[in-house]
This record gives structure tokens, C-alpha cells and sequence, in this order.
């Protein structure tokens, strides 16, 4: 062969190194890791479409996403040889059964957490919240917070005195947190008002559900009335199955239950929901549905309702007309808890003022929903903290942070939820790309010792 | 008439023998100027690179950084000089013309400058972030990773420019030329345009990349096994070099 061939077939392994690489980087770290609770979603971003309404007395929020299949349940009890077993709830990413239910979760502040307009939910989470990897599980679920409430903003642990987080919350340092629940709220027409303040909690009073289960006992308080739903207990192959419906009892509360009859000969797959539905009661009651929201061709289509003013001033966000605002939205699909839910940045939202979102003023009691959506993308937003976000060391944007830089001026939906993935293998990821780096750079030493070898000149060929 | 003015230029520019090349000879004045140009623009950079607004205290900032304003003005000089020397070389492929000819004489000095430049715009690169920070951000890791390869490359590039010049040109060897250099072009164009995302402006090119398989919000690496094949690749490439050296052209 000439030298000039062996020149073309180095630059030659040198272009298909390249291509090859093309093709096969980022593989063969980013998987599931059950051990590290790690799952990442098949999706990593979606739409939320957000419609608002007001009449000066009462605000809607109508929001529309969409759901291949929807979760109807959550935690269930099965009867099984004997015992009743707690199937469903929690789990780790999308549950396969279906039981853990669907949800749609919104955030409000009217400014008083300044750093909640720019950076939404982020500065809620904390370091060591319950789920995240490395976490211990414990028995108290360890959840959102502000970093105000702490006399060390990274330590979970560090709750400030009750005097002093009295004084923030009479500040209004808390953000307002509405919820909707398919299967623990949505049956009997409810939301769920709660907060996010030193925890998340719910709003003074009674939520929407309890628990079904005699723990004494070991068995369900109660049962389905068999004469309203003509069953005791529903199957558990339907229930997973998604054959049970809208159409079908599916849910206990004081219309369709009635005490659990342990004398019945239960039979191995016999299910009963795990919560019983109930009236809610004091501040935590504020938020409700006009009606029970179905889903219907692909999208859940949920309104949520309160009184603008809930005379509740520590507990909600109190709305006027010509005020702004600030949201963030947050979606469960797809049968997933806690973490694994998509997450939108903050919008701006305006009651007769323009915003990202204008609420729309209508007619006493008839919300107007004539307007176009607003379109919300939310993302699956991996396992970042605020801790780490504000911090230089690990992040080189938390210099913009503290300039007070929205993260929408510098991040994208896309780009974070990318990020979230990525964060959470980074030390995997790191490794791997040194060692990437330095290969590659070997390669083009080598291409340079090549090609520099054979390279020729007119003389050489003259001699 | 064109190919002969060419044979012209093309004739040996000195005696064989002599300690230093004239173009050798003039590199301290070359590295002096390219110095002179970097001082330059972080004087600008310092001019008009001062923040506004409340100082405020982040936990954990480094004792000190530059800022990146000083990093993106120096980084135009390595861009604008490597491009410069693929339109030369670019040119130079496809003609044989007196102006091509010219240019291509130009070309190393051109690559050799931006090289010189581009050890400046790298050094300036990595004084902006800890460097626990920037390589926990997937962009800042592929921005180190492409701007890295841009440089080795180039330097790689400048080398085979000033050692072989005109016979880069000469038969198929020009063809070969091309391919390097384009190579070239690309990865300057990346890094470019990775370094324009870092800095929050991301452009067109940074979505062409994301259709053509790379999202570069995901860090570039290879599995272990392509990172095994590079390596025999490297062997392989250094082994073809040796064996070709000793046939005859």
C-alpha cells in the first residue's frame, strides 16, 4: 500500500470514531436504581393547560392535562388468606397497578416569599427530604419547607422557635397549597387546602379522608353498602385492571358505606378502599369542586373553587380584584407519588392586571371560560434542593441566584428537567466523562502523530 | 499561466540547513503581538465588565474568579483566526489560483495565532467557575470537553500546517486536508455554540445539534466499552502511522 492510503484510512478510523461516538454517547448509566430510589419517568416533560375565574366573591381554577389511563384509586385493603392487606399509596415511580391516584397540586403566593416568583417550588426543597437517595426512611414523612424556617436553611432539623415562626407566617412567609386528589378528594366533589410553611401541611380543620382500617382490629372500618352498590367489596383483578369506573361505587364516604362486617365470608381478592371520603371541616375546607371532575377522552378536567377571601389570613393567600399573583403547578400522572411528579416554574397571575395568566372577571357565580388556555409545561424535576441550587461550589449559577436572576431567564423546562436527570447520577456521569475526556484527547494526539508520519512531501517523492 | 505563477510561489522560500525559518524567526514577534491583543481586550473587558447592583454574599463563591466577560471577549480571537484558516485551506483545496496560493501561505500563521489565542480564551474559560461547580453542570462539561478538543485539535492542525504547508495541497493529500479541517470547522462550531448556551443565549446550531442525535443539556460521554475502542483506535492510528512511514509515497 502507499503511504498516501494509510493516511486516508487514519483520517478514515478517526471520522468513524467520531460518528461512532456520536451515535453511542450518553449510554449505559441513566437506568432505573430501585436500591438509590431512583426512576426516571418515560416522559420528562408535559402540558398543563390552566384556565382562571373570578366574580369578586369567589376564584376557579380549571386545569386540563393529559392522562393515558387515569388512577382512580390509591391504597387499597385485599383480603387474602385471612388478613387484610394494604396493596397501593406510595411507591417508587409509576405504581403498575394503578393505585396511587392522580393529583394535581397548586402553589399561591401574593408576594410576601419573594424568592417563590422566580424560583417556584425549588425553594421548598430542602436537603434529606423524604425519597431523595440516601435518605433513611422515616417514620414521619420528611417534606417541603421554606428556607426561612430554618435557622440553617440545609438542615431539615433546624426548625426555628415557634415564636419566631409565628411572627414569619403573620409576615405571610408561607405559600398557599391547593390539591385535588382522583381517588382521596375528587368522589365526593373536594379539594384539599393546605400550606407549605415550616412543612406542608394541611390548613387548620379536617381533610377530605381518613383511614379505613381498624388497626386492632385488622380489618376495614367499613364496607361498601351492598345496597347502594350492590357488592361488599370490589375484585381486585377489576380494580387494577381499570375495569372499575366512573360508572361503579368505587369509593367510600357516609352515602356508599356502611360498617364493615367481619361475620362475611370474604373471599381471597375481596378489595375495599383503603380511605373513607368525608365532609371537611375549619380552614382546610376551603377548597372545593362545583362538581366531581371526570376524565374524559385522554385529559382530566378538574375545576377547583374558594372564596377569595377566606377570612383564613394564615392559613391561605387572600385574592383581590387587580391583584398579582404568583403560582406553580404540579401534576401526579402516570399512578406516581411523592417525587416523581412534574412540576411547572412560576407563572404570574393577574386578577385585572396583566400577567402570564389573567383570570377572568365573570358573572356572580358563573366562572367565564370563553378565553383560551394558558399552556403550562411542567417536567419531571429529578432530585435537586435549594441547598444545592445556592450554592457555588456545585452550581454555577448560584451567583445569579443571588443576584435574584428568575431561573426562567436562564433554564428551560426541557433544559431542567435534563438537568434533574443528570444530577441524579452525577457522580457516575462525572466519571465518565473525564475518562472520555481523556481518551478523546488521546485520539487526536494520536491522529496528530499519524498523520504527521505520513504525511509526505514533493522532495520525498524525488529522492 | 496560473499554474505556472503558482509553480513559482510554490519554489523552496529558503536554504536548506539553516538553524531558523524565516517564519520561525518572526514568531517572538508573532507571540508578542498575540499577547499584546489579549491584554487588549481584558483591558476592554475590565472597562466595561463591572457589576451593578447590591453586592451580595454566596455560600460557597470561590476567594476570587474573572468574570465571564473577559472569557467570551478573548474566546472571538481563536474562533475568528481557526475559521479564517479553514476558508484559507478551504479555498486552497478547490483552487490553484495565485490568490489561493497566497492565502494558503498564510494559513499556519493564521492557525498558529488562533492556537495561541485559544491556550488564552481556555485559561480564562476555567478561572470563571470552581471547577466543581462548571463540571457538575452537564453544558459546562461538554463545553470543557468540545473546547478541549477544539484546542488539541488546532494545535494539531497548526503543527501539520507549519511542518508540511504547501504539501498539504499536493495530490490526494489535499482531499485528506479538507476532512481534518472541517473536522476542525465543526468542533469550533460547537464549542461556540455551547459556550453561548453557558451563557444563557443559546442559538439555532444548539438545536440542530439536539435533531442530530445530541441534546447538549446531557453530558457528553462514551460507555465504557467505546471508551476501550478509542483507546485501541489511538494504538491503532499511531500503529499505521509507523508501518506507512516506510513505504514510499
Amino acid at each position: 500500500m502507499r503511504r498516501t492510503t494509510y493516511l486516508a484510512a487514519s483520517a478514515a478510523i478517526f471520522t468513524g470514531l467520531l460518528v461512532a461516538a456520536w451515535v453511542t454517547h450518553g449510554t449505559g448509566i441513566v437506568k432505573d436504581d430501585p436500591e438509590r430510589n431512583i426512576v426516571i419517568p418515560d416522559e420528562l416533560t408535559s402540558e398543563l393547560q390552566v384556565k382562571v375565574a373570578y366574580d369578586g366573591e369567589d376564584i376557579w381554577f380549571r386545569y386540563r392535562w393529559p392522562v393515558e389511563r387515569p388512577a382512580i384509586f390509591n391504597d387499597v385493603l385485599v383480603y387474602n388468606d385471612g388478613k387484610w392487606e394494604k396493596r397501593g399509596g406510595e411507591a417508587l415511580g409509576p405504581n403498575p397497578d394503578f393505585l396511587t391516584e392522580d393529583r394535581v397540586a397548586m402553589m399561591i403566593d401574593d408576594g410576601s416569599v419573594p424568592l417563590f416568583s422566580r424560583y417556584g417550588g425549588y425553594i421548598t426543597i430542602g436537603e434529606g427530604l423524604t425519597t431523595f437517595t440516601g435518605v433513611p426512611e422515616t417514620d414521619e414523612e420528611r417534606t417541603k419547607y421554606l428556607p426561612s424556617s430554618r435557622t440553617d436553611p440545609n438542615d431539615f432539623d433546624a426548625v426555628k422557635p415557634q415564636s419566631d415562626l409565628e411572627k414569619l407566617r403573620a409576615a405571610g412567609q408561607f405559600i398557599d397549597l391547593w390539591q385535588w386528589r382522583s381517588s382521596r378528594s375528587n368522589p365526593i366533589g373536594l379539594g384539599d387546602d393546605g400550606f407549605v410553611a415550616e412543612a406542608r401541611e394541611g390548613d387548620e380543620g379536617t381533610g377530605p379522608y381518613t383511614t379505613n382500617f381498624d388497626k386492632e382490629a385488622g380489618q376495614p372500618k367499613y364496607m361498601f353498602n351492598p345496597e347502594v352498590a350492590g357488592y361488599r367489596a370490589l375484585k381486585i383483578d377489576e380494580v387494577v385492571s381499570g375495569k372499575v369506573g366512573f360508572n361503579d361505587t368505587y369509593y367510600l364516604s357516609a352515602e356508599t358505606a356502611v360498617p364493615f362486617d367481619p361475620g362475611y365470608a370474604w373471599k381471597n381478592g375481596d378489595t375495599i378502599p383503603r380511605r373513607f371520603l368525608r365532609p371537611e371541616a375549619g380552614s382546610r375546607g376551603d377548597v372545593v369542586q362545583p362538581a366531581a371532575a371526570r376524565w374524559r377522552n385522554g385529559f382530566w378536567d378538574v375545576t377547583l373553587q374558594r372564596k377569595m377571601d377566606t377570612g383564613n389570613p394564615l392559613d391561605d393567600k387572600i385574592f383581590r380584584d387587580g391583584g398579582s399573583y404568583d403560582v406553580a403547578f404540579a401534576v401526579f400522572r402516570n399512578a406516581s407519588t411523592m417525587r416523581w411528579h412534574y412540576i411547572s416554574l412560576p407563572a404570574s397571575l393577574g386578577l385585572g392586571e396583566p400577567a402570564q395568566i389573567n383570570a377572568k372577571f365573570s358573572e356572580p357565580g358563573k366562572p367565564d371560560w370563553t378565553g383560551p388556555w394558558t399552556e403550562v409545561e411542567i417536567y419531571y424535576p429529578g432530585q435537586i434542593t435549594w441547598g444545592q441550587l445556592t450554592d457555588a461550589r456545585v452550581h454555577p449559577g448560584a451567583d445569579r441566584i443571588a443576584q435574584r436572576v428568575p431561573v426562567a431567564a436562564r433554564h428551560t423546562e426541557e433544559q431542567l428537567a435534563l438537568y434533574g436527570v443528570q444530577m441524579e447520577f452525577a457522580d457516575e456521569i462525572k466519571r465518565q466523562w473525564i475518562w472520555t475526556l481523556i481518551a478523546s484527547l488521546g485520539l487526536i494526539v494520536a491522529l496528530g502523530i499519524s498523520v504527521n508520519l505520513l504525511m509526505r512531501r514533493k522532495e520525498e517523492e524525488s529522492r | 499561466m496560473i499554474r505556472s505563477q503558482a509553480n513559482r510561489l510554490l519554489t523552496p522560500e529558503f536554504p536548506k540547513g539553516r538553524f531558523m525559518t524565516p517564519d520561525l524567526q518572526r514568531a517572538p514577534r508573532i507571540a508578542i503581538t498575540a499577547t499584546f491583543l489579549g491584554l487588549l481586550g481584558t483591558g476592554v473587558a475590565l472597562a466595561h465588565g463591572a457589576d451593578g447592583g447590591v453586592a451580595v454574599a454566596v455560600e460557597g463563591a470561590p476567594s476570587w474568579s474573572l468574570s465571564p466577560v473577559y472569557h467570551i471577549l478573548m474566546a472571538h480571537f481563536p474562533v475568528g483566526l481557526w475559521v479564517t484558516a479553514y476558508l484559507f485551506i478551504l479555498i486552497r483545496c478547490f483552487s490553484d489560483a495565485e490568490f489561493a496560493v497566497r492565502l494558503q501561505r498564510a494559513i499556519w500563521p493564521v492557525a498558529a495565532l488562533g492556537t495561541l489565542a485559544g491556550f488564552v480564551t481556555y485559561g480564562l474559560g476555567l478561572t470563571i467557575y470552581p471547577w466543581s461547580a462548571i463540571t457538575e453542570s452537564p453544558l459546562g462539561r461538554n463545553h470543557i470537553m468540545l473546547a478541549t478538543w477544539t484546542l488539541s485539535y488546532w494545535t494539531v492542525m497548526t503543527v501539520l500546517g507549519y511542518r508540511f504547508r504547501r504539501h498539504l495541497f499536493e495530490g490526494a493529500q489535499r482531499w485528506i486536508t479538507l476532512v481534518l479541517a472541517t473536522i476542525g470547522a465543526a468542533v469550533i462550531t460547537i464549542t461556540g455554540t455551547l459556550g453561548g448556551s453557558l451563557g444563557g443565549t443559546p442559538s439555532l446550531v444548539t438545536k440542530s445539534l439536539s435533531w442530530i442525535g445530541w441534546n447538549v443539556y446531557e453530558t457528553f460521554y462514551l460507555p465504557t466499552w467505546m471508551l476501550v475502542v478509542f483507546g485501541l483506535g489511538a494504538l491503532v492510528l499511531v500503529a499505521l502511522g509507523v508501518m506507512g512511514r516506510r513505504k514510499r509515497a
